[in-house]
């Protein structure tokens, strides 16, 4: 339960973070950023009631989950600066929503995790990344430091969160089975929990990245 | 719980945690590459900047030798034909009248004359108007017109190295200014030989005198001159070979090879 106080404490902290640096981050296309981390501390929040009271909350995340692969997506069709790369992002966005929709009713049904397109909406967040950092390396872009560049830092902490969780995400089922129940959901969270405050941490750099690229000295 | 499924669990653990590691292997591995290029960027830009440097330095260097050629042709010319006629005028009498204004016009003509073949050498002197073999044509000219040296020229590709040199032919140019410098300075010579020749994917330029030669080995000392180490420098930044042969009593041979 520690952990999901500091994963609490992190996400506002980096939703704090972007609204007092929003005259900066406003500049930059993170500024979607701030509805995104308000939606995300009440899914959570909401999330956390609906599990103390014990109804299910998987319609939610599953609703959440697809709002945050085509907010992501969404985000690398803002920064990318090769067409083809921008069109790939492009056509994420509703053919995912498409996807998730077909699974919900004819697969995996709406009392699930839906881990077949979480799955594959981790797949695409990790090409994504590494479409962004193949771009950074290209001659005619490599002129500025990446670690200026707020929206690597958002890309470094997609890139880690979605790699370090495929595993517990294809195998959520298994976790959650009668004989692995306690053991599996604690794994489960604590994984998810730790990189869940690398990914906000990451934000928060990169809000913070912004205020300094303002800086006029 | 059973021990097997707490392996599966460490498992999953481990292999979370590896692929988070690789996933940050790769992002250093990024950063890294990323800074080796920007390196390498700066590097390049820093020898474009040397060489536009050299560049200039190079065309100042060309004026300060076109400067000094027509101070040199002021002073020791065009300044003793007019103090003779000024001496002539102040010799004039009655007597020596008619022969005294025939040599004074006769003077003031060459005077005219001399000046004006420095305003033509301006003129024609301007390298990017007249180009390279023109321009090495003309120093050789006004090498012989000294009358301590005869030059000769073999130059059957001259057109070659026109059209193949083209960015870099103010370099070569002064290149070929500086050896002959140092034949007239150092060599005790009185003949100079050039010539351009082309072979397969070269330009071949020798220069080679009929001087008193020098021992080769000075030439690897650190402390060689200044006129040799400029042409070693240059001839680096232009991908040009520069060969010196020369022994004592031989004369020298300098060959410039410069790949196309």
């Amino acid at each position: 339960m520690l952990s999901y106080y500091i994963y609490l404490l992190v996400i506002t902290s980096s939703m704090l973070v972007c609204l007092i640096l929003y005259k900066s981050v406003k500049k930059t296309a993170l500024k979607y950023f701030l509805p995104f981390l308000v939606l995300t501390i009440i899914v959570e929040l909401s999330g956390l009631w609906m599990n103390q009271h014990g109804i299910k909350n998987y319609l939610l995340f599953n609703v959440f989950t697809t709002v945050e692969f085509v907010f992501y997506s969404f985000l690398f069709f803002k920064h990318y600066r090769k067409n083809e790369n921008k069109l790939l992002s492009l056509l994420f966005m509703p053919l995912y929503t498409l996807a998730v929709i077909i699974n919900l009713i004819y697969f995996q049904g709406i009392e699930r995790f839906h881990t077949y397109t979480f799955l594959l909406g981790s797949f695409f967040i990790v090409v994504f990344c590494c479409l962004f950092f193949y771009e950074s390396v290209l001659p005619e872009y490599i002129e500025s430091t990446l670690t200026k560049e707020p929206f690597f830092w958002v890309c470094t902490g997609l890139l880690l969160f979605y790699l370090g969780s495929v595993i517990i995400n294809a195998l959520f089922e298994y976790l959650r089975t009668f004989d692995m129940q306690f053991e599996g959901k604690k794994i489960y969270s604590t994984i998810n929990q730790i990189l869940n405050i690398l990914l906000y941490t990451a934000f928060l750099i990169s809000f913070i990245v912004c205020r300094n690229n303002n800086k006029t000295y | 719980m059973p021990q097997q499924q707490q392996d599966i669990l460490i498992t999953i653990i481990i292999a979370s945690v590896f692929l988070v590691l690789i996933g940050i292997f790769l992002l250093v591995m990024l950063f890294l590459y990323i800074r080796k290029q920007r390196k390498n960027q700066q590097e390049k830009e820093e020898l474009k900047n040397r060489f536009e440097q050299t560049l200039l330095k190079t065309q100042l260097e060309i004026q300060e030798q076109t400067l000094s050629y027509i101070s040199y042709e002021i002073h020791d010319n065009i300044g003793q034909i007019l103090s003779l006629a000024k001496i002539s005028n102040l010799q004039l009498n009655k007597e020596n009248f008619e022969s005294k204004t025939e040599l004074i016009d006769e003077l003031i003509g060459k005077a005219v004359s001399d000046l004006r073949g420095i305003s033509h050498n301006l003129n024609h002197n301007n390298f990017h108007q007249i180009g390279l073999y023109e321009s090495i044509i003309q120093l050789l000219h006004s090498i012989e017109k000294t009358g301590k040296y005869t030059t000769s020229i073999n130059a059957t590709d001259a057109n070659e190295i026109e059209g193949f040199v083209s960015e870099n032919d103010i370099i070569l140019f002064r290149i070929i200014q500086e050896i002959i410098n140092n034949i007239i300075n150092h060599a005790s010579a009185n003949h100079i030989h050039l010539s351009i020749e082309k072979k397969e994917q070269f330009i071949i330029i020798k220069i080679a005198d009929n001087g008193i030669g020098f021992d080769t080995t000075i030439i690897k000392q650190e402390n060689q001159g200044i006129g040799l180490h400029n042409i070693y420098t240059r001839a680096k930044m232009i991908n040009m070979d520069v060969e010196i042969n020369s022994s004592i009593g031989e004369g020298t041979v300098v060959i410039l090879k410069m790949n196309i």
